[in-house]
C-alpha cells in the first residue's frame, strides 16, 4: 500500500510540475504603439499554445529603466535601437536573440473636429498652432523620432516653444484626442487606432529618422524556452500579418 | 416706556417658554430660578433667538411679529445687551469695545463717551486690554459698551450673579445711576430676590418657562400670587391652614390648632397657605397691651446669622421664622430654647389659596 | 543647483502661494457656512469638499481635465468665448493645487469659526454690527491663528502636488514643471542628481510650512 501511495503521489508532482512547465506566464514589456497589434498576436498565439502572455506597455524609455531595475520582463520590445542598446551595454538582454522587427512612420495628428492644415512641416511653426502634443523628446522614442525629424529641417528651435511633452506616444494621441490641443506628432499606426483624431501630413521617409523596432530575450527571464518560443511566432508570417494590418513596416 | 411680550411661544430643552405680559416699568426684574427660561426670553427680545410665535412690541414699534412674518434684525433693534458672561471682545482694546457700537448718528449728549465713562468710572482703564481688568471694572465696561451704542431698552442678564458680596454692593449704586442718570428702560433678569427689590419697579416671575406673576414689586413680594411664587420670593413662613370663619374682611386660620387673624382672601376659601415674611414678626419679652392681633408664645428653635440680621426659627404650634437685628438679639438676650412671644399684626399675615 | 531647477522651485511656490491667496474667500465663505449654519444639503456639500482629500489625485485631475478641457463645460466656454486656455498652461497649475489644498484650508478655519464664541458674535450684532462687519471684526480675528495654519497647510499641499498635475498641466521646464513633476521625470529619465536636489529642497519647504503651521496653532490664545 505504501508504494502504491508514493506511486500516485509522484504522479500527481510530476503532473503539477509539468502543468507549470506547460503552461508559462509570460512578461512582454513593449512600446506603447504595439498595445492593440500585440495584443491580437498574443491572443491567436494563446490558441494553439497554453501560455499566457502578460504585457507591459509604455514608453520605451521607462520600461528600459524598470528592466534596470530588476523589473521581471521575459521579452523587451522597444521603439527604438537606443533603449536597446542601453539595455545591451550592461548585458541585461540576450545578444543572440536581438531582432529588428519592426518600422513605423511619423504622422502629424489634429484633433477630428479641426479645421488646421498641415501641408509642410514648417506651417507647425505658424501662429494658429499653439500646443503640439508629442512624447517627451527627451527620452521616448517617439519623441526623439519627432526632435530629430524636425532638427533635420532645422525647425525644432522653433517647434519647441510649443511642445507639450506627454508620457508617451499614446498619451498624445490622447491629448490630440481630447481636443485639448492644436496637433500632435504621433507614429501612423496610433493614428490608424483613434477615431478622434485625423492625419493632417505624413512624414516622407527621406524627412524622417529610420525607425526601428527592434525585440529581445531579457537574461534575467525565467521561462526562456517559452519566452523564445513566443518570440519565434513574433517573427512568424501570422504575425506579420496581424503587424501590417495595423499599418507597422515589417524590416527584411 | 412699553414693551409688550405677546404670544409668545419657545420651546426649550425641558419645557416651552410661554409669555404674554406688557411691562411699563423703569426698571422690570425677570425673576426666576436657574433654567427657568429667562436668558432665553432676553435673547428673543434682543431677536438673537426666534421663537415659534412672537409678536414683541417696544412702544410703537413692533420689533417681531410671526404672524404676519416680521421681524426686525438684531442690529436695528437698539437694545444693548450686556450677558451673563458680559461677552467683552478679548481682541480689542477697552476703548474698541466702547466704541464698537458707536456710529455717527449718536448725537444725545447723554450718552456722550466722556459722561457714560465718567458715570461708571472707567476712565482710568480705557487704554487697557480686556484680559488686564478686574471683575467689577469688566462688569462697569460692559455696561457702558451697551450704552455707548444709545440703546432705547437696556437688557441685563443676572448682572451681579459672579461677584461676591462685596462687589455686589459696589456695582448696585452704579446700576441705579445708570436707571436714573440715563432713563431708559431696564430688564433685569435676576434669581436674587434682594436685587430686585432694590432696584425693579415691577416685576415678573418666570419659573419654568412660565409668567406665574407679573406687577409692582411690592405687589408680588406682599401678595404672592400662589405657593410658588411665595416660595420665590422669599416668604419665609409658609405653612397649610384651614379658615374656620370669616366676619367682617377679618379670617381666622387655623394652622395646626393655632389660630391666626388675616385679612379675608378676595376669593372664598377654605383650604390656603399661609405666607408670612420674616421681617414682619416681632418678638418680645413682655406683651402687656398691644394692638397685634395674633401673639404666638413659641421658643425659640435655632439662630442663624443672615448678612446684617439674624434668622430665628421658632416653634409657635407650627414653624414660624423672624428676622431680627443683631442689636436686637443680643438686647433680648435671645438663645436657643427661650421662650418668647412672637407678634404678627394681621395685615402681614397673606393667604394663598390651597 | 542648476538655473532650470532654481526657476522650477520659484515657479512651484510662487503658484503654491497664488493658489493659497485666491481659495481664502471661497474657503473661508464655505468654512463659516458649515460652522455657523444650518441648510439643506449642508452634508452633501461637506462629503463633496473632503473627496479631494481621499479620492485619488490622479482621479481629481482626470475631473478636472474633463471640466476645464476644450470640450468641457468651463473649459470650452473659456475657450470659446475668450480665447483662453486652461489645460497644459500654467494655470492648470493654478487649479490642480487650488483644488487639491483647498479642503485642509475649509477644515482648518471651520474649527477655528466654530471655536470662536457665538455670544460674541451676537453682542456684536446688537451693537449694531452688520453681519459683515461681525464677521471681518469679531469672528476672523478671533479664528485667526486657526485659519493662518489652515493656509499654511494648504500651501503645503500645494507645494508637494503631482497627480492632478500631471493630469491636467504636463511636464513643461519653464512653464508648468512643478517640483513634484520634475522629480518624477528626473527619475524618469535617470537624472537622479537632479532629482535629489530637488527632493532635499521639498522636504525643505514642506518642513519649513508645516513647523509654522503647528506653530500658529500652539501659540497662546486670548482670553476675554
Amino acid at each position: 500500500m505504501k508504494s502504491g501511495l508514493s506511486k500516485i503521489l509522484f504522479l500527481a508532482l510530476v503532473m503539477v510540475v509539468n502543468t507549470g512547465l506547460l503552461a508559462a506566464d509570460i512578461t512582454v514589456f513593449a512600446a506603447a504603439s504595439l498595445t492593440d497589434s500585440l495584443k491580437e498576436i498574443a491572443a491567436s498565439y494563446g490558441k494553439t499554445s497554453g501560455d499566457k502572455i502578460v504585457f507591459n506597455f509604455g514608453a520605451s524609455s521607462t520600461l528600459a529603466r524598470q528592466i534596470e531595475a530588476g523589473a521581471p520582463a521575459d521579452i523587451f520590445f522597444s521603439a527604438d535601437e537606443a533603449q536597446m542598446n542601453k539595455l545591451a551595454k550592461q548585458g541585461l538582454i540576450d545578444a543572440a536573440t536581438r531582432k529588428d522587427r519592426l518600422g513605423n512612420t511619423l504622422v502629424v495628428v489634429v484633433p477630428g473636429d479641426s479645421s488646421l492644415q498641415v501641408q509642410s512641416a514648417s506651417n507647425l511653426t505658424n501662429a494658429g498652432v499653439k500646443q503640439i502634443a508629442l512624447a517627451d523628446p527627451q527620452a521616448v522614442p517617439a519623441g526623439v523620432y519627432a526632435k530629430a525629424w524636425l532638427e533635420n529641417l532645422h525647425l525644432w528651435a522653433s517647434v519647441q516653444p510649443k511642445v507639450i511633452p506627454t508620457e508617451n506616444v499614446r498619451a498624445a494621441l490622447a491629448a490630440v484626442a481630447s481636443g485639448n490641443v492644436d496637433a500632435g506628432i504621433v507614429y501612423k499606426t496610433d493614428a490608424a487606432i483613434s477615431k478622434k483624431v485625423k492625419i493632417a501630413y505624413e512624414v516622407p521617409r527621406a524627412d524622417g529618422p529610420d525607425i526601428r523596432y527592434p525585440m529581445a530575450l531579457v537574461k534575467s527571464s525565467q521561462q526562456p524556452g517559452a519566452a523564445k518560443q513566443f518570440l519565434d511566432y513574433l517573427s512568424s508570417k501570422e504575425a506579420g500579418q496581424v503587424f501590417t494590418q495595423y499599418g507597422f513596416l515589417l524590416q527584411e | 416706556m412699553s414693551l409688550l411680550l405677546k404670544n409668545i411661544l419657545l420651546p426649550l430643552a425641558d419645557f416651552t417658554l410661554e409669555v404674554n405680559v406688557e411691562m411699563r416699568g423703569r426698571v422690570t426684574a425677570v425673576f426666576g430660578p436657574s433654567g427657568a427660561g429667562k436668558t432665553s426670553l432676553l435673547d428673543l427680545i434682543a431677536g438673537i433667538r426666534a421663537a415659534r410665535s412672537a409678536c414683541i412690541q417696544l412702544d410703537e414699534t413692533v420689533l417681531a411679529d410671526t404672524a404676519k412674518k416680521i421681524s426686525v434684525p438684531t442690529r436695528r433693534r437698539g437694545i444693548g445687551y450686556v450677558p451673563q458672561d458680559l461677552a467683552l471682545f478679548p481682541h480689542l482694546s477697552v476703548r474698541q469695545n466702547l466704541l464698537y457700537g458707536r456710529n455717527a448718528r449718536a448725537t444725545n449728549p447723554l450718552f456722550a463717551f466722556e459722561h457714560v465713562t465718567e458715570v461708571l468710572e472707567i476712565r482710568s482703564v480705557i487704554s487697557r486690554g480686556v484680559t488686564e481688568l478686574s471683575g467689577g471694572e469688566k462688569q462697569r465696561v460692559a455696561l457702558a459698551r451697551a450704552l455707548l451704542a444709545s440703546p432705547r431698552l437696556l437688557l441685563l442678564d443676572e448682572p451681579l450673579a459672579s461677584l461676591d458680596v462685596a462687589l455686589k454692593g459696589k456695582i448696585i449704586p452704579y446700576l441705579t445711576r445708570v436707571r436714573d442718570e440715563f432713563k431708559i428702560p431696564m430688564l433685569y433678569v435676576t434669581h436674587d430676590r434682594f436685587e430686585a427689590r432694590s432696584l425693579a419697579d415691577e416685576m415678573v416671575v418666570l419659573v419654568k418657562g412660565k409668567v406665574l406673576q407679573a406687577g409692582p414689586v411690592a405687589d408680588v413680594f406682599v401678595r404672592p400670587a400662589n405657593a410658588t411664587v411665595a416660595k420665590f420670593v422669599g416668604v419665609e413662613t409658609l405653612q397649610p391652614g384651614l379658615i374656620t370663619n370669616v366676619n367682617e374682611g377679618l379670617a381666622i386660620v387655623s394652622v395646626n390648632n393655632v389660630t391666626l387673624t388675616a385679612l379675608a382672601p378676595a376669593a372664598p376659601a377654605r383650604a390656603v397657605f399661609v405666607c408670612i415674611r420674616g421681617e414682619d414678626v416681632v418678638l418680645q419679652r413682655d406683651v402687656a397691651v398691644s394692638s397685634v392681633r395674633n401673639r404666638l408664645p413659641a421658643h425659640i428653635l435655632s439662630i442663624r446669622p443672615e448678612g446684617a440680621l439674624f434668622r430665628v426659627e421658632l416653634d409657635a404650634g407650627f414653624p414660624l421664622f423672624a428676622l431680627i437685628t443683631r442689636p436686637a438679639c443680643t438686647e433680648l438676650g435671645l438663645r436657643e430654647g427661650d421662650s418668647i412671644t412672637a407678634l404678627v399684626k394681621t395685615p402681614a399675615i397673606h393667604l394663598v389659596p390651597r | 543647483m542648476t538655473a532650470l531647477e532654481w526657476q522650477i522651485v520659484g515657479f512651484t511656490v510662487w503658484v503654491a502661494a497664488l493658489s493659497t491667496v485666491i481659495i481664502l474667500p471661497f474657503g473661508l465663505a464655505l468654512a463659516w457656512l458649515l460652522a455657523r449654519a444650518d441648510w439643506p444639503g449642508k452634508s452633501l456639500v461637506e462629503t463633496i469638499v473632503t473627496l479631494p482629500l481621499v479620492m485619488p489625485p490622479v482621479a481629481v485631475g482626470l475631473i478636472l481635465l474633463q471640466v476645464f478641457g476644450r470640450h468641457g463645460a468651463v473649459g470650452g466656454f473659456l475657450h470659446d468665448h475668450f480665447n483662453l486656455d486652461i489645460i497644459f498652461t500654467w494655470r492648470a497649475v493654478l487649479l490642480a493645487l487650488s483644488v487639491m489644498s483647498v479642503p485642509l484650508l475649509i477644515r482648518s478655519a471651520r474649527v477655528a469659526f466654530e471655536e470662536v464664541n457665538p455670544r460674541l458674535e451676537q453682542i456684536a450684532r446688537t451693537l449694531g454690527a452688520s453681519g459683515w462687519r461681525v464677521f471681518l471684526t469679531i469672528t476672523v480675528p478671533l479664528a485667526a491663528r486657526g485659519i493662518v495654519a489652515g493656509m499654511l497647510l494648504a500651501f503645503a499641499r500645494a507645494l508637494g502636488e503631482f497627480g492632478a498635475t500631471i493630469m491636467v498641466a504636463g511636464y513643461m521646464p519653464g512653464k508648468t514643471a512643478t517640483i513634484s513633476l520634475a522629480i518624477y521625470e528626473n527619475v524618469q529619465l535617470g537624472q537622479d542628481a537632479h532629482a535629489y536636489r530637488l527632493l532635499g529642497v521639498s522636504v525643505v519647504l514642506a518642513f519649513a510650512a508645516v513647523w509654522c503651521s503647528e506653530f500658529f496653532l500652539r501659540r497662546k490664545k486670548a482670553t476675554a
